[in-house]
């Protein structure tokens, strides 16, 4: 007995050094430049931007794991691929020396909701009574946390509509899904340069990432950049060639004179606040509630939203206010015309009334489902009974018609 | 006399303790106080059969300390108290506490989340004692001015006056066999092979846990003041295993409670 207890301590000792001698180890110990040890320098080269660089962020306050490890299965435990990714959110780009208050304004946001969809959908179909009312499940976080919750309004949500919120998993659906979503990276997040080996963050938030989004209802992201959504389907009628451009999705798009402020080079978010997109921590049904940013407040205003807050771009310069977009370039702000836009009998149009020189009218929407096929729902990624498909009687392309809203009058855009 | 105490477990024990030593003697070398977390991150990562000599020394360690609460029972059981003279009886009661202090110094120099915070804690409930609480704090933590300096101190002179202690009056070393040795040594490396203790890392968290035996104070800190969870509440073993030579039923009866009430806190703080 007493010599196979030796024996054994010996051989197991001897695994154990062998374990030892193979065992992979580092030429230092890495630390950022605040002095955090962040083994994971020892194998990873890639290279963030400069905000986040790998000398002063290191790799686990973002992707998490455990930093004082150099074995890849322990010291990869916890990781996450998506820091953005709102379930991960409070722990990663909202860490407390971070950006600790942006995860829960985010995430009561309507791009992370969707109520404003939600509601909207459900009071048409008359699923719930016709006022806007804050409801507990109109709330993307809440359907996740419910799949059981179902109706014909959220059925139709969850296969049509629920790709576009910020609680959609980044790279969790094939095709041109890939894309979207990722909470905030779903925004933020830019390629890098191939040797970095990383993407960037930026807050210089490029119009295309907001378009993943923002290009189907009244196709805004579209019609801002000069598309407009044809019926064309890549027939080959425009001058005889196939005059068309298709969107990641498969639809087809043609050129069109662009919106003035994207031929001056601002892309969504030099005009839009951050309260608007990220949230300003308020719980809001529609999306009329949370945009805050006005034609007036740079052209011929004092510079604030409808809220009262300067718009960030607005500075003053030699005595006049001018515009400065994210890339820095400077922009002079042109006062409303006095004689036309001051016009008493033009008191009550919207600017859009008459600067918006056409938009998209599709007209004669409408969806069916057919029962007997099935339709992946984008919420939880499972396929379930009922496939929906969307008509449209015919789209076109022509000036606006006006309509009143309140006091005003406005554009209206079917869609 | 038959012994009161099971060989097999005494010599674990000490088995367990002496390799503790030696292990520790040898991850002394490239360890640093002034840098507590980033040397000990490099004795696991870069030091060639490093990870495994701290690894073994986190485990026998802790077989150390399970071992001689074992060992206690064993010998409240078996009455060995009645056998002790008074001032024997004092002084090795007293090992148990130093035995402890090794163990939760052990940690503060690991310099991690973990350690660091119970370091903190310790020092705080060190220094609310009456007239002795600056010496004790200054001897044994001072964490916040001197970083994991002074504990390391403590750790190593503890573990070798204890060592020391021990072999010269409580066992006779040269009569541990190679079986005991080889047998500890094993359930060690097997616990190191099978479960590698991790160095805790959460800097920003708002709730850190201290060491496993230290959970019950923690959280008995969470309902009572620091003089009754920080200090009484942990002190009182230690008073009723004395006692025990005198009032053997009632405090080995208060122990049984008191041990209750510690592994309820524990569970309770182990389960945030």
């Amino acid at each position: 007995m007493k010599n196979w207890v030796i024996l054994g301590g010996v051989l197991l000792l001897f695994v154990v050094l062998v374990k030892e001698w193979r065992r992979q180890r580092a030429p230092q110990v890495f630390t950022t430049t605040s002095g955090q040890v962040e083994m994971c320098l020892f194998c990873h080269q890639e290279k963030p931007e400069k905000v986040h660089a790998r000398e002063v962020v290191g790799c686990s306050p973002c992707h998490l794991g455990d930093p004082l490890r150099t074995d890849k299965s322990l010291a990869h435990r916890g990781i996450v691929k998506n820091p953005g990714d709102l379930r991960v959110a409070d722990r990663t780009c909202g860490n407390p020396a971070c950006h600790p208050e942006i995860p829960s304004q985010v995430k009561k946001s309507l791009m992370a909701t969707n109520r404003g969809i939600i509601n909207t959908l459900r009071r048409y179909w008359g699923e719930i009574p016709d006022q806007p009312s804050v409801r507990l499940e109109d709330d993307v976080a809440y359907l996740l946390k419910h799949p059981e919750l179902k109706s014909t309004a959220l059925d139709y949500y969850r296969k049509l509509c629920g790709s576009c919120h910020l609680w959609f998993e980044k790279g969790k659906f094939p095709d041109f899904l890939k894309e979207k979503g990722g909470g905030c990276v779903a925004c933020h997040l830019v390629p890098g340069p191939k040797e970095a080996k990383h993407p960037r963050l930026t807050r210089k938030i490029p119009t295309k990432n907001c378009v993943r989004c923002h290009n189907r209802s009244g196709r805004i992201g579209l019609t801002y950049q000069g598309l407009y959504e044809d019926e064309g389907y890549g027939t080959p009628y425009l001058d005889g060639d196939f005059g068309e451009e298709m969107l990641p999705d498969g639809r087809f798009v043609r050129p069109i004179p662009p919106d003035v402020h994207f031929k001056a080079g601002l892309v969504c978010v030099d005009c839009h606040l951050k309260e608007e997109t990220m949230g300003e921590g308020k719980t809001y049904v529609h999306f009329e509630e949370s945009v805050e940013i006005t034609c007036v407040a740079c052209h011929g205003g004092d510079g604030k939203t409808a809220k009262g807050r300067m718009v960030p771009g607005i500075k003053k310069e030699k005595g006049k206010l001018v515009f400065k977009d994210k890339e820095g370039r400077t922009h002079p702000l042109k006062a409303p015309d006095p004689i036309k836009c001051r016009h008493p009998v033009h008191r009550r149009l919207s600017c859009q009334a008459c600067h918006a020189k056409r938009v998209p009218q599709c007209f004669g929407c409408h969806v069916r489902m057919d029962p007997r096929q099935r339709q992946t729902d984008k919420l939880t990624g499972k396929e379930t009974r009922g496939a929906w498909e969307e008509f449209k009687s015919y789209q076109r392309l022509t000036t606006p018609t006006l309509g009143v809203k309140g006091k005003e009058i406005v554009i209206l855009v079917p869609g | 006399m038959k012994s009161l105490v099971s060989p097999w477990v005494s010599w674990g024990l000490c088995a367990s303790f002496l390799l503790a030593v030696v292990t520790g003697i040898i991850i002394n070398y490239p360890y640093r106080a002034e840098i507590p977390l980033i040397s000990t991150v490099g004795i696991e990562g870069t030091v060639p059969f490093g990870a495994l000599f701290r690894y073994l020394h986190y485990y026998s360690g802790q077989l150390a300390f399970l071992l001689l609460i074992w060992h206690t029972t064993e010998a409240l059981l078996g009455q060995s108290y009645r056998y002790r003279r008074p001032f024997f009886w004092t002084t090795l009661i007293s090992t148990y506490p130093l035995t402890l202090l090794v163990l939760f110094t052990g940690y503060i120099i690991r310099g991690d989340e973990t350690g660091l915070l119970a370091g903190r804690i310790a020092e705080n409930l060190a220094l609310k004692l009456p007239w002795v609480g600056e010496l004790i704090n200054r001897l044994l933590f001072a964490v916040m001015e001197e970083g994991a300096h002074r504990a390391y101190l403590a750790h190593v002179f503890l573990s070798w006056g204890l060592l020391v202690g021990l072999i010269s009056w409580h066992f006779r070393l040269r009569r541990l066999e190679l079986e005991d040795l080889s047998l500890w040594a094993s359930v060690a490396l097997l616990l190191a092979l099978l479960f590698p203790p991790s160095l805790e890392f959460a800097p920003l968290a708002t709730h850190a846990k201290g060491p496993w035996f230290f959970l019950g104070v923690q959280e008995a800190l969470r309902y009572f003041s620091p003089y009754l969870a920080g200090l009484l509440f942990p002190t009182l073993p230690l008073l009723l295993l004395w006692l025990c030579k005198w009032w053997p039923r009632k405090a080995v009866l208060g122990l049984l409670l008191w041990h209750v009430i510690y592994l309820s806190f524990t569970i309770a703080g182990a389960l945030r």
